[in-house]
């Protein structure tokens, strides 16, 4: 008696969705990219003071303390009762990536403030100290959001947990590289190339990984409809963005032209991975086909004749 | 798993001033007649707004789906002679059609993945082990819609916070049955202790495979030791819960979190590896 609605390969009510798509807005995708790209920017500050290239790190700092003081801009223009964003720190959940990711953002934001300050106030060991602290939580202001979308029930979300993490991380490098390659003074843009043509690489590289370990099937909502359109042009920009900042050297218009590449690529890869979610939930066949081909394997007597 | 008895979210784990045993609804799908009762008791005692006029063209169905707005849903499966909804033409033939109905509501889940993610503290297990948003605290991030494996629960358009049953909350406070399950003329939708309901649940199975056409008839839901835990709503099925929308079997996302973290502690690891590298082997 089993009811295979529509002809469908399984059965579904009136093929309606089991799971609801998010409802975030386009601040969101637009928040996981500045979030990932301040996260990366703030440890690539650190790894410049290292080297000796302070002009460089200054321009990591300004860019993650733009991505700081954005971030919540649009995070609250998101929220459905705006005046109650305070809630956010009312508790700490460790359940919920969210709420770690809100203590992440008030301490990275507290922490690049703080030592933006310190800068003008000329104390420069205290602001060098405050720049290890905020690029303590760089890497995890990078990475919480692909925790926090595969915390959900949305199939191609959930199912990608074990690779969207590393696709942020190679986003987040990316984007950092390409701002710090795009203002650097001229002497200072290697270090920063470097990291935007591995992010330019990396993001391809680990989204077909991504797709590779979701399958044919999992994979279908990354490929297909607006996803599918989204990260066709993601992958264009990487490649072209990789190509140019490989070939072009030294050359700062050639520089400048691969950071807007690679830095609109990220933009776009976080938007298709907003679609392929939103998809991947409206059609029931990718909730119900895997669970149903999980209880037939625990009770193969229950399958109909 | 240790995250959860973090926040007491797990029945097993928090605690009240006044405990109470753990509430529940028995739906017994066999006795619905599809009245919608228990959808305009549930609007009209929570003072829920209406959905506006929609014709959806599925059967009886108008109501379409559970919403912020929409506490209970009346599923409506109409599988006629001619096919028209669907099905195994040859099986509908010998049986003349058949109607399914359900009214479906929020599974108050023993491992509620809205109230895991809720980042606010919004949602909580009550004393009577149901799940409830706190209206007043919810600033209406959505996590919750997504993060909810059956669809349930919905960011309202009409003030932007999180919506759903809350079987009751006030009515149960005062000894009172929720309204759907008092409006519900055929006892389709019974109320309860949840022990109590699992047992009454078991015998009513037992009863209706007795009959040759519902052999394939089940309890959805009903137990401990499913991927959500239990639900403090469960359900007796005639067919596959896809059947009737619902997921044949539902996991909390949370569940996997812990190994989340670890991808994501690599990941981040990965991110200062290969910016280490690439401040090393630069050229200036
Ligand atoms: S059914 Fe959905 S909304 Fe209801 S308790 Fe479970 S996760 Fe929460």
């Amino acid at each position: 008696m089993t009811a295979q609605a529509n002809g469908a390969a399984s059965a579904s009510y009136y093929g309606r969705p089991v799971v609801k798509p998010h409802v975030w807005t386009p601040m969101i995708p637009w928040y996981f990219w500045i979030g990932g790209m301040a996260g990366a920017a703030s440890v690539q500050c650190v790894a410049a003071r290292v080297r000796g290239e302070h002009d460089l790190a200054v321009v990591y700092k300004r860019a993650a303390l733009a991505g700081a003081m954005t971030a919540p801009v649009l995070l609250i223009a998101d929220l459905g009762v705006p005046a109650r964003f305070m809630n956010m720190l009312r508790v700490f959940k460790p359940t919920s990536p969210m709420s770690v990711g809100s203590w992440i953002l008030s301490a990275f934001g507290a922490a690049v403030t703080a030592s933006t300050l310190a800068e003008l106030l000329g104390w420069e060991r205290t602001s060098r100290a405050l720049e290890v602290v905020t690029a303590s939580f760089g890497p995890g202001l990078t990475v919480y959001t692909a925790v926090l979308i595969a915390d959900t029930a949305t199939p191609v979300w959930h199912e990608a947990y074990d690779t969207l993490p590393f696709l942020f991380a190679a986003s987040g490098v990316g984007g950092a590289g390409a701002i710090g390659s795009a203002f650097a003074p001229a002497d200072q843009t290697a270090f920063a190339r470097r990291l935007m043509i591995a992010g330019a690489f990396g993001v391809p590289i680990v989204g077909h990984l991504m797709e590779k370990r979701l399958g044919r099937f999992m994979a279908e909502p990354y490929r297909t409809g607006k996803a599918g359109s989204f990260r066709r042009v993601a992958e264009f920009l990487s490649l072209a963005g990789g190509a140019i900042g490989l070939l072009g050297g030294k050359n700062r218009t050639a520089l400048r032209g691969a950071a807007v590449c690679v830095a609109a690529s990220g933009v776009f890869e976080r938007f298709a991975v907003s679609a392929a979610g939103t998809q991947s939930a409206k059609d029931p066949k990718y909730v119900v086909q895997p669970q149903r081909e999980r209880v037939d394997e625990r009770e193969p007597a229950s399958v109909d004749t | 798993m240790e995250l959860f008895d973090a926040t007491g979210a797990d029945r097993e784990t928090a605690t009240y001033d006044e405990p109470q045993a753990r509430k529940g609804f028995f739906t017994d799908t066999t006795l619905c007649i599809g009245c919608k009762a228990c959808e305009v008791a549930c609007k009209e005692w929570n003072q829920l707004p209406s959905d506006g006029m929609t014709f959806t063209a599925q059967s009886y169905d108008n109501t379409g789906e559970l919403n912020g707005t929409t506490w209970r849903h009346v599923a409506f499966v109409e599988e006629l002679r001619n096919g028209k909804g669907g099905g195994d033409e040859q099986v509908l033939r010998a049986q003349a059609g058949r109607w399914l109905m359900e009214s479906d509501v929020c599974k108050h889940c023993t491992h509620a993945a809205c109230l895991d993610v809720c980042p606010t503290g919004s949602l909580i297990r009550t004393e009577f082990g149901t799940v409830v948003v706190q209206e007043d605290v919810c600033n209406g991030c959505g996590y919750c819609v997504p993060a909810c494996p059956f669809g349930v629960i919905d960011k309202r358009q009409t003030d932007g916070h999180a919506g759903k049953c809350t079987l009751c909350y006030d009515r149960l406070t005062d000894g009172e049955t929720p309204a759907c399950a008092k409006a519900c003329p055929t006892e389709s939708i019974q109320f309860g202790d949840l022990d109590e309901l699992r047992a009454r649940a078991d015998a009513r199975l037992e009863k209706v495979r007795a009959n040759a056409h519902f052999r394939d008839a089940s309890l959805y839901l009903r137990g401990d030791d499913d991927g959500i835990g239990g639900g403090g709503a469960f359900f007796l099925l005639l067919d596959k819960p896809e059947v009737y929308g619902l997921p044949p079997d539902p996991v909390v996302t949370t569940r996997d979190l812990g190994a989340m973290w670890r991808v994501a502690g690599k990941a981040a690891l990965a991110l200062v590896g290969v910016t280490a590298l690439a401040a090393l082997g630069a050229r200036k």
